[in-house]
């Protein structure tokens, strides 16, 4: 904050009421409006989880208190919900971290078309999910797909049903997630990279380390805080990963690689178990809040 | 080592990031290769095998049919609810943002507050927004998605223009309140135009964000207000998939994002870390 503004509208006669007001004036709408979308549904979202409300059925709803929790534990779908999350979480965000630092190492030197290169890295991430859910659901198709075609071409066998077999399917939406992310790594990190002065390099030059050894003991030791932030922005997206797995597999076969978002989503719009899903919301309301807080405090000290 | 053997090794090095950088190339942007080129495939080479990797003949027809199907009227509530969202997120948001960037209002736990929404999991917002929007009777209307986008949309705007503000130094507004401007003439007069720029980046980031967004669309609308994912989905849902058909809407629909995007390439890191990161 800057006292000279605050100490210069005290100076004058001070008292204009538009000066008094116009922090809070013009806080007012956003803090309204989310009030009313975020703080409202939340309290709403915790009360609904203590119910047996179905949307559909005749009966008024009643308090169940806690028992949809229990449940929840109980719940083998959950699980493996939660399981799917889990692998397209830890492996997904690895990936991406992995091929992600590569590419901006590889990047980061200097070479012809430098700038359109990477431009056209970042496409990825400019599509919508749903279409990147498409475009892969073309490529894995079974008949004419053109990934089957690239396996018989190889001699590597007839190809499979990626989509549609319960030990695929949920790899093949892995592979989707890091093709479309990997890109938002590079770039992040790219800039990363981009921000370590020359002169740490030209010392470690002058000491004669080898390149190995510089990116061990100079480059990455001082990209860890960017690689931090990365890794926790899409760890908090990839748990809540949906249109991905909607456009692909819809969940299936079965429930073999539905996501945690996908299950809340079908038991309350599908089977209507609004006591229920409100339930599963919460559960994931909170593991999210202690990622985002983490994040949350990595942005504070960033700026500090 | 001589210097003739290491400056061949470091050729050879050179190379091998070319070639690198030429397979990683190839596999990001072959599906997006494939989607172009099936939008312009007729129906026989879309199902034929091997694959048709460039089509005897560009068959534009495709994108009429996809525009009959339903496409034209997702163009349009797309266009409909980002634009006004995106307008009223960077209004609303950027007063926000000054209020917080010059005169720390609410504290750091107002500001983070406004954070944490932005992170939280769209699925647990969507059931009580869902069951609001009913009784309200916004189901299947533009409002519901301008209203509901406001939950990502505004923390975003409010989190990026607060660095931008932070960015002009306040010494400049100090010197207009010193001649006499009251704070609103400040704002208006010096801060806002030196943020123009800065407020057209978060509103097409704002824009991007909910042109592309899935999950309330598919709740809150059913045939009136169906967005462009939403389209998408019902016919990749559908009884018969026509490839080239959703091939092309899918071309519609990313073709103007990914070229907004490139235009904000150099805020792309700050856009994406909500202002986290400097790009």
């Amino acid at each position: 904050m800057n006292r000279a503004t605050a100490a210069a509208a005290q100076a004058r006669d001070g008292s204009l009421w538009i000066d008094k007001r116009l922090p809070k004036l013009f806080m007012a709408p956003t803090v309204i409006l989310l009030l009313a979308l975020a703080i409202g549904p939340l309290l709403f979202v915790f009360g609904v989880s203590l119910t047996n409300w179905e949307l559909v059925s005749m009966g008024n709803p009643t308090f169940v208190w806690l028992s949809n929790y229990i449940q929840v534990f109980r719940d083998a779908r959950f699980w493996n919900a939660a399981k799917n999350t889990g692998i397209v979480l830890v492996a997904g965000v690895g990936l991406q971290l992995l091929f992600g630092l590569i590419t901006a190492l590889l990047l980061n030197r200097e070479f012809r078309l430098k700038k359109l290169v990477t431009s056209l890295f970042l496409i990825p991430i400019t599509i919508a999910p749903v279409v990147v859910g498409f475009q892969w659901r073309v490529i894995y198709h079974e008949s004419f797909g053109p990934l089957n075609y690239l396996i018989r071409l190889l001699g590597l066998g007839q190809g499979r049903a990626w989509l549609a077999d319960t030990s695929t399917a949920l790899f093949s939406i892995l592979i989707a997630e890091v093709w479309q992310w990997t890109p938002f790594v590079t770039i992040v990190l790219l800039a990363g990279l981009q921000s370590i002065s020359t002169r740490v390099y030209e010392a470690a030059n002058v000491d004669g380390a080898s390149p190995w050894k510089v990116f061990w003991r100079v480059t990455l030791p001082l990209l860890k805080p960017t690689v931090i932030i990365v890794a926790l922005f899409r760890v908090m997206d990839v748990f809540k990963i949906f249109d991905l797995v909607f456009l692909l597999t819809g969940g299936g076969p079965g429930s073999a690689s539905e996501s945690l978002s996908l299950y809340t989503y079908i038991t309350g719009f599908r089977y209507f178990s609004m006591g229920y899903a409100t339930a599963l919301a919460v559960i994931q309301l909170m593991i999210v809040t202690v990622i985002s807080k983490q994040l949350v405090k990595m942005m504070a000290s960033g700026r500090a | 080592m001589s210097h003739i053997e290491t400056r061949r090794k470091s050729k050879l090095g050179t190379v091998l990031v070319y070639v690198a950088i030429a397979v990683l190339l190839i596999i990001n942007l072959f599906p997006v290769y494939w989607m172009f080129i099936g939008s312009l495939k007729d129906r026989t080479e879309v199902y034929s095998n091997p694959p048709v990797f460039w089509p005897k003949e560009l068959k534009w027809s495709n994108f009429t049919k996809a525009l009959d199907r339903g496409g034209a009227r997702g163009i349009r509530n797309s266009l409909i609810v980002a634009g006004t969202g995106a307008l009223l997120s960077v209004v609303l948001g950027s007063l926000a943002a000054y209020s917080i960037a010059r005169y720390k209002t609410g504290g750091d736990f107002l500001s983070f507050w406004i954070l944490s929404i932005r992170m939280a999991p769209p699925i647990a917002g969507i059931i009580p927004i869902f069951i609001m929007m009913r009784y309200a009777r916004l189901l299947d209307k533009h409002a519901a998605l301008i209203l509901s986008y406001f939950l990502f949309n505004l923390p975003f705007a409010v989190w990026l223009t607060k660095g931008f503000f932070e960015d002009i130094p306040a010494d400049v507004e100090g010197a207009a309140l010193v001649d006499g401007w009251n704070r609103f003439q400040a704002f208006w007069r010096v801060a806002l135009p030196l943020a123009v720029p800065a407020l057209i980046v978060t509103g097409l980031f704002c824009f991007i964000f909910s042109w592309n967004e899935f999950l309330f669309a598919l709740v809150l609308t059913r045939s009136k207000a169906v967005t462009l994912p939403v389209i998408i989905s019902g016919m990749v849902g559908g009884h018969e998939i026509m490839w080239g058909e959703i091939s092309a809407l899918s071309v519609l629909t990313s073709l103007p994002v990914t070229i907004l995007a490139m235009l904000l390439q150099k805020y792309l890191v700050r856009g994406l870390t909500f202002g986290a990161m400097r790009g």
